[in-house]
């Protein structure tokens, strides 16, 4: 599957961006030139040989700051979609092995999760437990979880009725073995779309969070914080916000774009690809629990 | 329009001879439909509440935060929490809370004790005024874009629209609207960057030009997701064998797009508006804050800060009701267009 996602163009240039964003997370702010919290005079500068992308109300340089405020807005989506996985797919698998009453009762949990206004809750929630960022990434992990119970369960509802689990059953194995050697293996492809498109949402989220300043303390810089800070002086610095929104947006396509990738290479040969295409066009939003949702950001056809 | 369905119908249920008895049992299950699907929504409407009431315990928080100082006696905090009715069991609570609900009273607010359906009532008004225009734009530009592009289908404008809606729906709402900022009030100047104006106070003109670029940034993600679901529905109705059939007959091709195909391929189009409806009310949030106004997110965002629980529950609660309402409207909508599709709720 790996390979194949690299064969594709668009597997190509996904993972290359997200690869160059990760390192930037990792080492952004090791390698911002300026304190990104320590302000000077030059207030509101235009860009130049000094600060390549200007400075800020406060006179801090905006690359640092960018530089420095990957990390909470990078790592925080794998963060979110990490959480998410655990708490959505390990009920999802359950509900169809533990008996009609957990089925009955996580399945009306996922209906009330995606009923809630995700945003407001974020905000409220994350606010009201403390403001800080592990509050935040738990919020928004659980209020993104449904889209892994909806797959995961789909997943292992095929899955349990097909006749080699059927034949394991009857030879004695455990639900428990069942579930680690037949059902894990079939659900990883879809898993792993999933997982693409989890990170790419929940980058969204933490940025309009970040950008709303809930989940983190003022000073700390986030690329959300950049947008808020240039929003303000939009008068002055009316291209400000250009670089940030640019990086914002291309990340979020590369999320997207891997996940499509990812959806159509996990079929073993060119023709499955075709198949998959094809049922692609097919698709509605009529779906019940049972199917494999569209996910919150859809996915470009 | 209705023809296609009563043939449909009365086809599956073995031909003219049995339509009154068939009748009876569209009838009946129907109403097991809507039944059931009442209870669904019900069951979420509890769940939710649920939730919120859990946030006030989950976070830890009471009045005596807010109003009481450092020099707080364990006696004082005791007598503000019996004051407020935090000394009851929690069920009792809830029933207190829940029951204030229904009658549409949110309690008070522990700030400063104030009525909370009171303080939200304005500050509603501005989030629904843009979530409502929101909804408006969404569901127009997107009608008109999904449309256009399945009468126009495999040509360049399909793909022209299909790039735009493509990029559109990767686009977070807040970077729409700093991009609408930039672009029409600070560079062309043609519409306020910031601010609201009630209706009622400066009339349709000035209330709609300051919340006009806030609606539409709220709206895009909605409009992609409608033209790109309308789209795939109508290409797939129209190859339908009743197509084919009302095509052998004579019937004209516009009529058969209006009548049958748009009737039958509009569906995951409406159920799709039902799944973002919660984003169009949530996104008000960022939205507000971009052109900075004071609705309803900054409200609850204010509230939480502050620690005041009940004032949070109730913008959560309001929420929540939309939500609901509106999906039991467009479930009615769906039922109404299709029958069939009341099987899938």
């Amino acid at each position: 599957m790996l390979r194949g996602i690299w064969q594709l163009r668009a597997g190509k240039l996904s993972v290359l961006f997200l690869s160059v964003i990760i390192l930037l997370a990792i080492f952004g702010p090791a390698l911002a030139p300026y304190d990104p919290l320590v302000g000077t005079d030059h207030v509101l500068a235009d860009p130049s040989a000094q600060h390549w992308l200007g400075t800020d109300y406060l006179g801090r340089d905006v690359l640092s700051r960018i530089l420095a405020g990957s990390t909470i807005s990078v790592l925080g989506s794998v963060q979110v979609a990490v959480i998410a996985l655990f708490v959505g797919a390990i009920p999802g698998i359950l509900s169809v092995y533990l008996g009609r009453t957990f089925e009955w009762l996580t399945l009306r949990l996922v209906d009330t999760l995606i009923a809630l206004p995700f945003l407001v809750f974020a905000v409220a929630v994350t606010a009201l437990l403390g403001n800080g960022i592990p509050q935040a990434m738990l919020v928004v992990g659980v209020m993104v979880s449904p889209a892994f119970y909806r797959v995961a369960r789909a997943a292992a509802l095929t899955i349990s009725r097909s006749q080699y689990v059927e034949a394991a059953i009857l030879s004695g194995a455990s639900i428990g073995w069942i579930v680690r050697k037949h059902v894990w293996a079939k659900i990883l492809p879809a898993i792993a779309i999933t997982l693409a498109n989890t990170m790419g949402t929940g980058f969204v989220v933490v940025s309009s969070l970040t950008f709303l300043g809930i989940g983190v303390q003022p000073p700390a810089p986030t690329w959300g914080g950049v947008l808020a800070s240039d929003l303000g002086y939009l008068n002055f610095r009316p291209y400000a916000p250009l670089f940030t929104t640019v990086l914002i947006v291309l990340t979020v396509l590369a999320f997207n774009l891997l996940a499509d990738v990812i959806r159509d290479v996990s079929g073993e040969s060119g023709r499955a690809l075709l198949i998959r295409r094809e049922k692609k066009r097919g698709r509605t939003a009529r779906q019940t629990s049972a199917t494999i949702p569209p996910t919150p950001h859809g996915d470009p056809q | 329009m209705a023809s296609i369905h009563t043939e449909r119908e009365t086809l599956a249920y073995g031909g003219a001879s049995a339509g009154l008895s068939s009748r009876w049992a569209v009838a009946r299950s129907t109403l097991a439909l809507a039944f059931r699907s009442i209870i669904v929504f019900v069951t979420v409407f509890f769940l939710a509440t649920l939730l919120t009431f859990a946030l006030q315990g989950l976070s830890g928080l009471s009045p005596a935060h807010l109003q009481l100082s450092e020099s707080a006696t364990p006696e004082a905090i005791a007598a503000l929490e019996h004051e407020w009715g935090l000394d009851l069991p929690l069920w009792q609570q809830y029933l207190n809370w829940f029951g204030g609900i229904v009658q549409g009273d949110l309690g008070r607010s522990w700030y400063n004790g104030a009525d909370i359906s009171l303080l939200l009532t304005s500050r509603a008004a501005i989030s629904l005024s843009i979530a409502g225009l929101a909804l408006l734009i969404g569901v127009t530009l997107g009608a008109v874009l999904g449309i256009t592009a399945a009468k126009f289908q495999t040509t360049w404008i399909d793909r022209a629209i299909t790039t735009f809606t493509t990029f559109v729906s990767v686009l977070p709402p807040f970077v729409v609207g700093i991009g609408l900022v930039a672009i029409f009030a600070v560079w062309f100047n043609w519409f306020p960057s910031a601010g609201y104006v009630p209706l009622d106070r400066g009339g349709l003109g000035p209330w709609l030009s300051h919340i006009w670029l806030p609606s539409l940034a709220l709206s895009m993600e909605a409009v992609a997701d409608i033209a790109r679901q309308l789209r795939v529905g109508l290409i797939q109705a129209s190859r339908e064998n009743y197509v084919t059939g009302a095509l052998v007959r004579g019937l004209s091709s516009e009529r058969i797009f209006w009548g049958h195909v748009l009737r039958n391929g509009s569906g995951p189009a409406l159920t799709m508006l039902g799944m973002k409806f919660p984003n169009l009310i949530g996104g008000a949030v960022v939205t507000e804050a971009v052109f900075g106004l004071a609705g309803y997110g900054r409200f609850a965002a204010d509230s939480a800060s502050r620690g005041d629980v009940p004032a949070v529950q109730g913008v959560l609660v309001l929420a929540i009701v939309l939500v609901v309402a509106f999906n039991l409207l467009v479930n009615l909508l769906l039922v109404r267009l299709s029958p069939a599709s009341a099987r899938g709720i």
